[in-house]
């Protein structure tokens, strides 16, 4: 049975690793994240303008924090937060994968998606974090 | 085509008012309010009859807080319009106010910043658009993503960013309207409580409550009512703008800066080396290094140096936040972008009291809004 998507409208399964959920704007060609049809922030293009994209999750650690206070229930602090320039264009902002120490964290190394389950969640639901990519 | 505000005719502040910046209350947003506007029009030397129109800036208050709070001056029928833009509705409240006097359509004009720390929807989670990680990303993890950033580009260390809420809390220490009026060493900043990456507890500003007031007035308008002339601060510009898209690895909230900036001082017609004060918008301790380099107070990556040399200590080279800024001043929300225009208006007057910056002539106040929008205005007294 396939995994449960803890956002379901902003990513999924792919064929090696996940993939976000984006558009492409078919006027001025940006990617944007996350997909939808109201407008292209760069152009203003809409509706059938912008076409789904599914957007690899892969590309480079552009910074990053641990976070030392939360005060949802959604995760426990301390959690680590990266922002990420991935390949296809757009810049995100993820939670990084359980268990890094900062040592193992450079800015401008390559973090590749994966999907975990987050012991906050639901039994069987999994989400999108992100770490360095093992070579 | 479009015009800048020198091209109107003049706008001055002609009167300032606070009720200090505090933590939640008993006090109800209309006894602050009210404190305010009392101080500024005793300030101005004016009566609450001769004001024609009221901007009321609140982000936190819900609908319409603005005449249950100004009928207890009297019900005199002036004009009331309210303001929401987030951290810089009190600076929009003011361009708004000086716009209003420089096209001559009213001689004196108020501007109101009230507000109470309330829980509020944003209108960017109703947006019908999911986005990932917008519970897990608070406004500190924001500016620790941007600390990470500065720090891999310029080598900067945790007690650089320390020493802006070292500087920062010590000039609050001084102000008599500020939330945190503590001092602290950089040591004792750099141990304090981690939020997230480089940012511990004092470089985050206080969230609380308060009010600010500054009236506007035209030429016309201070020779009408007799109010004092070589008190009032000239404002030579307002820029305004909001976040483009930016591929810009420094941040957007420092790419709108430069932008916004650049507009107001080149509306003034002066370099940013011509500022003697600067009040920014520094929620956290990054932000002033990121901004004090995009205004072109220094050079980039030069901020951690310039700040450790004292060049921005009120006597440096420039004053940046003499009233302690967001960080000790407090951030109240409504009221904040109003509280500097009364800061700068006081340092440019002289009436700082121990926190005078000798010689102000000239004064840079910057709010950004989450958005983003920014909102800069550039004050100066008569030579």
């Amino acid at each position: 049975m396939a995994a449960q998507m803890e956002h379901p409208t902003l990513y999924g399964e792919g064929a090696e690793r996940p993939v976000l959920y984006g558009a492409r704007c078919s006027q001025c060609e940006r990617v944007n994240f996350p997909r939808q049809t109201a407008g292209c922030e760069s152009c203003g293009a809409h509706g059938a303008a912008l076409t789904p994209v599914e957007i690899d999750a892969r590309g480079a650690l552009v910074s990053f924090a641990f976070v030392r206070k939360h005060m949802g229930a959604d995760i426990a602090a301390p959690f680590a937060i990266g922002e990420v320039r991935l390949q296809g264009g757009p810049v995100i902002r993820c939670t990084l994968a359980e268990g890094l120490s900062e040592g193992a964290l450079r800015t401008g190394q390559t973090v590749v998606g994966l999907l975990a389950h987050n012991p906050k969640s639901k039994e069987g639901v999994v989400e999108l974090r992100f770490a360095p990519e093992q070579r | 085509m479009a015009r800048a505000l020198s091209s109107f005719r003049p706008a001055f502040v002609a009167g300032v008012g606070l009720h200090p910046y505090q933590k939640f209350s008993p006090s109800p947003y209309v006894a602050l309010g009210l404190t305010a506007v009392r101080e500024a029009l005793a300030d101005a030397g004016a009566q609450w009859r001769d004001v024609e129109s009221a901007y009321v800036a609140s982000a936190l208050l819900g609908m319409a807080p603005g005449r249950p709070m100004l009928r207890h001056l009297g019900a005199s029928g002036l004009s009331i319009t309210h303001v929401e833009n987030a951290s810089a509705s009190g600076s929009s409240a003011f361009r708004l106010a000086v716009h209003e006097v420089a096209s001559g359509q009213s001689d004196l004009v108020i501007a109101i910043g009230v507000d109470k720390p309330a829980m509020v929807e944003l209108g960017a989670r109703q947006t019908g658009i999911d986005l990932l990680e917008r519970d897990r990303i608070a406004a500190f993890t924001h500016f620790a993503l941007l600390a990470q950033r500065y720090a891999d580009a310029y080598g900067a260390t945790p007690e650089d960013f320390a020493r802006v809420a070292a500087k920062n809390l010590g000039n609050g220490a001084r102000n008599p309207y500020a939330q945190r009026r503590e001092s602290k060493t950089v040591a004792e900043i750099v141990a304090a409580p981690q939020l997230a990456g480089f940012l511990t507890a004092p470089q985050s500003c206080p969230i609380g409550e308060g009010a600010a007031a500054v009236i506007v007035a035209s030429e016309e308008g201070l020779k009408r009512l007799k109010l004092k002339r070589r008190r009032a601060v000239r404002v030579l510009s307002s820029a305004s703008r909001s976040e483009r898209v930016y591929d810009d690895d420094g941040g957007f909230d420092a790419a709108l800066t430069e932008e916004t900036v650049r507009d107001a001082l080149r509306d003034a017609d002066i370099s940013a080396g011509a500022l003697d004060v600067v009040e920014l918008h520094d929620a956290f301790s990054v932000e002033e290094l990121l901004y004090v380099e995009r205004m072109g107070l220094c050079d980039p990556g030069d901020a951690p140096r310039r700040l450790a040399a004292g060049d921005f200590d009120i006597g440096g080279a420039v004053a940046v936040s003499p009233s302690g800024g967001l960080i000790a001043m407090g951030h109240p929300l409504g009221p904040t972008g109003l509280g500097q225009i009364c800061e700068i208006t006081r340092q440019l007057r002289g009436e700082a009291t121990d926190r005078q910056h000798p010689g102000a002539k000239t004064g840079l106040a910057h709010m950004v809004g989450l958005g983003a929008v920014c909102v800069a205005h550039v004050l100066q007294r008569d030579a």
